[in-house]
């Protein structure tokens, strides 16, 4: 037995030095994993990708928006988180009285990265590649009519007024490409594009814009890779390589604390708030654009209960609006309706819907519906600014039991919930809108008839008077009288709507103290070309 | 599938003639192979069809999606307008044919996609794979041969507690205390920012380097690669230690080991040749296993670390209904549990030459 002992307590002496001596030669030879993470004149942005293309005009992503945003150049921008359009690419634009004509002037000293000078035949392209391919972002130039009157003059037409129609241009999926480039890879902007188009693999591996960057590599899985443009038109970015890396957020915490030029995009306000403080990191969290709030349906072929006017009123007291503010953390804000706080028309704080439980229970009996009983949809798996759906299903459905309403939780996931909800058949709905542009016309939508409207079968018939306030809205082009428009029609919404404003989103952005202009965009996640050094 | 080896020279056969029923057995594996994949191909897209949703309408946004010309081009697009027998006849002549369709969440062939998600998930169950083995047997026989002693205890404990730890909890811990406390490992990914990958040959960075000549670049690849294969190891060792203790206990008393003991061979000879010999058909059973947990512990580790592998590409896939991506994972998971457990019955030839093929 003496033996039997002496054997495995050799092995297991050789274990421990094995794995002691694997441990310290990794420790030793290996050079500071945090000094690593970002080379001089690097800048990595970490976060969880949602990618599927970063071909300009078929995607509508927010990890290929970052992307595109550096490779492309479009008419007109956005500076930080002003939705205020500048000059970019047109140098100055016109817009006709009735909101319908709008013609662009472009500089003239625009090249592409090949050498190519921009013209208006490749903005002409770029735009009817968009409509004609009728992917994601074609809805952006709906009704829009594209001509080149000349080599640097460019004329929207839309069918309709389109006073939006300025803060659209800035969307990177309305960057410009090189029409010589993209059509000589199987690119066309033809009527039918969708299905003759070739040029997307081409554009997964190269750029072909005029922007300050280059794509030296791309894979949406893992990261993506830009190099500066070296014939740059414009004022030089300050980094010579941008990566764009993909992380889930609990390792973008640790990540951006070792790292240098590093900024982390996917944190939740509380992640952000626990590096609030440290000398060596940035730290901005504030209301997102985004805007979390229940539909409820006015189809008593749906469902009845939900239907009941008096239901909806009972539903809007009863929610209790500054807990849900608190699930988002700090930054986040009340609703005030439905156009987020961020975009012109948008209702003062005073407006915003307050809790009334004598007031809901007394709509309850009113409505002559003894135990009320609604089932609610919920996407079950969705987390949005760190806020799970599923969460914010259950708060509801505690406020409403308070006041006697019955809500059954149905969870879903996304594509089926998204199925059943487009089509209108759900009695209630935990339901969110993030903007497509930054004007209160994407909030149209909202208004009876609108494709949000329709999801809860509101028909413009349902309410004339403000689906005409909301016709009205839309053609107006002074933004003065348009907010006053949208206030008034905010106020009605707020009253009669089958849709409860419950909370604008904390988001943060947490980036290297040395940094600049690293902030969150209203369209865009992250400028890049924006972003400096001190 | 096994039989005594004297059945050979029962029968008066020369051993010589022992590779034709391997080779039959192989065909009749591969025949299986080809079956079960078909099945698979079959079950995965009646799967995909019976959950209700539409791909298309988190594709291309809720306002986009409102317009049925948008919808019907996408349909059209990605051939889901077609009636499914069409839809999965065409599936199969394609596959026949080389080609898995493509992705509709990363617009790139699924082929393209596998060939880059694959070698990165094999490469960290390999190490994760080897590191289990290396540890967890003989600490399996560490224990049994020291069973009910201190040492025998301390081994149960750890082996349970690596048994019960949630894999991604582990993940974190790890990425804590050896990344972002002591720096010894990276944060995340394959490589380091922006460090463009090796030419590929295998796909595995460190062997790619290594084929290469880029030896700081191999050193890199194997730096990212520690961390997330030993936190997939940890359940993986416990299991392998807990199996080789039991399978030791099982023979360590047998007539013959105390034959053996009793010859007067040393007891490192008793305990190598004799005790775990008998005792691997069992282990090996289990690291087939392992291959298993490996597949299905890489979609936490390769989302906590970073890791563009298989198990991350198959979660997204599933969330979007991305129809050709779910039919190219559900092959491939197929194609690598019938080839291990090809490999496991041959092993137990070789090992016990009682259970040779026939």
């Amino acid at each position: 037995m003496h033996r039997t002992a002496h054997v495995p307590r050799l092995a297991l002496a050789a274990l421990v030095a094995v794995a002691l001596a694997v441990v310290a030669v990794v420790a030793s030879v290996a050079p500071a994993a945090g000094d690593k993470t970002a080379a001089e004149g690097t800048l990595v942005v970490d976060t969880s990708f949602v990618v599927q293309t970063i071909d300009p005009q078929r995607m509508f992503e927010p990890t290929s928006q970052i992307a595109v945003k550096g490779m492309y150049d479009t008419l007109v921008t956005f500076r930080g988180q002003s939705t205020t359009p500048l000059p970019w690419l047109a140098r100055s634009w016109k817009v006709s009285k009735d909101a319908k004509t709008f013609t662009f002037t472009l500089r003239r000293d625009v090249k592409f990265s090949d050498g190519t000078p921009l013209t208006s035949a490749d903005v002409l392209f770029s735009y009817n590649r968009v409509i004609n391919l009728k992917g994601s972002p074609s809805f952006l130039l709906a009704g829009v009519k594209v001509s080149a009157p000349s080599k640097y003059t460019v004329v929207l037409r839309s069918s309709t007024p389109n006073p939006a129609l300025l803060r659209i241009v800035p969307n990177p999926s309305l960057g410009i490409v090189n029409s010589k480039v993209v059509k000589a890879n199987g690119g066309t902007d033809a009527v039918g594009a969708d299905k003759t188009d070739k040029a997307e693999p081409y554009l997964l591996g190269h750029s072909a814009g005029s922007g300050p960057y280059v794509l030296k590599s791309y894979n949406n899985k893992t990261e993506i890779v830009l190099e500066a443009n070296p014939g740059f038109w414009g004022p030089k970015p300050t980094f010579q390589t941008i990566v764009i890396r993909n992380l889930p957020a609990a390792t973008q915490l640790l990540n951006v604390q070792r790292g240098t030029n590093e900024v982390a995009l996917d944190l939740s306000a509380q992640q952000a708030a626990t590096l609030r403080g440290k000398s060596n990191l940035k730290v901005i969290t504030n209301a997102s654009a985004n805007l979390f709030n229940i539909d409820i349906n006015t189809d008593p072929k749906i469902s009845e209960v939900a239907a009941n006017p008096h239901i909806q009123t009972a539903i809007r007291y009863a929610l209790d609006y500054p807990s849900f503010v608190k699930l988002s953390g700090p930054g986040a804000v009340q609703a005030p309706g439905m156009i987020p706080t961020t975009f012109i028309g948008h209702l003062p704080p005073s407006a915003k819907i307050k809790r009334n439980l004598q007031k809901a229970k007394a709509e309850v009996r009113a409505s002559g519906i003894s135990n009320p009983k609604i089932t609610m949809y919920y996407p079950a798996e969705l987390t949005i600014n760190g806020i799970s759906f599923a969460t914010l299903a259950q708060k509801t459905k505690s406020n409403l039991a308070e006041v006697g309403i019955q809500v059954d939780l149905v969870g879903k996931p996304v594509n089926s919930f998204l199925e059943t909800y487009a089509a209108g058949k759900h009695p209630m709905s935990q339901s969110y809108w993030g903007p497509d542009y930054p004007d209160p016309n994407d909030y149209l939508v909202f208004t009876p008839g609108g494709l949000a409207a329709n999801r809860v079968n509101w028909a413009a018939s349902k309410d004339p008077k403000l689906a005409a306030l909301a016709k009205k809205a839309q053609r107006t082009v002074s933004d003065t009288q348009r907010a006053a428009l949208f206030r008034q029609i905010g106020r009605m919404m707020n009253q009669r709507a089958p849709f409860f404003p419950l909370f604008q989103p904390a988001q943060a952005i947490v980036s290297s103290g040395n940094l600049t202009n690293a902030v969150l965009g209203v369209i865009w996640p992250l400028d890049v070309r924006a972003v400096g050094t001190r | 599938m096994a039989r005594d080896s004297a059945a050979g020279t029962e029968s008066g056969r020369p051993r010589s003639r022992a590779p034709w029923p391997f080779f039959r057995f192989l065909g009749r594996r591969l025949v299986a192979l080809v079956v079960l994949a078909i099945g698979i191909t079959f079950v995965a897209f009646v799967l995909t069809q019976l959950v209700p949703g539409d791909p298309a309408l988190s594709a291309l946004g809720p306002v986009t999606s409102a317009d049925p010309e948008a919808v019907a081009a996408y349909h059209e697009h990605w051939g889901m307008d077609k009636p499914l027998p069409v839809q999965y006849g065409t599936y199969l002549w394609n596959l026949v044919q080389g080609d898995l369709g493509v992705s509709q969440l990363s617009h790139q062939p699924v082929l393209d996609d596998l060939r880059h998600t694959i070698p990165a998930t094999m490469e960290l169950a390999f190490l994760s794979i080897a590191f289990a083995i290396a540890v967890g047997v003989p600490l399996g026989v560490i224990a049994a041969v020291r069973q009910n002693r201190a040492s025998d205890h301390a081994l149960r404990v750890v082996s349970l507690a690596g048994i019960s730890m949630p894999t991604f909890w582990l993940a974190l811990l790890a990425l804590y205390v050896f990344f972002f406390r002591l720096d010894w490992f990276p944060g995340g990914g394959r490589l380091d920012p922006g460090t463009t990958p090796p030419g590929e040959i295998t796909g595995l960075y460190t062997v790619d380097a290594v084929l290469h000549g880029q030896f700081s670049l191999a050193w890199d690849a194997l730096h990212h690669l520690i961390l997330p294969a030993l936190v997939l190891a940890a359940f993986n060792v416990s299991l392998i230690t807990r199996y080789t203790r039991s399978a030791i206990l099982e023979v360590i008393h047998d007539d013959y080991v105390r034959a053996a003991r009793a010859k007067g061979l040393p007891e490192r000879t008793v305990v190598i040749r004799h005790v775990l010999r008998a005792a691997l058909p069992s282990v090996i059973t289990v690291i087939g296993l392992v291959f298993a947990n490996v597949l299905t512990g890489a979609v936490l580790v390769e989302n906590i670390f970073a890791w563009p592998g298989i198990g991350q590409y198959a979660y997204q896939a599933s969330l979007e209904l991305d129809l050709p991506a779910i039919m190219g994972v559900s092959l491939f998971v197929a194609v690598v549990y019938v080839t291990v457990n090809f490999v496991v019955d041959v092993l137990y030839g070789v090992i016990d030459p009682r259970l040779r093929l026939t």
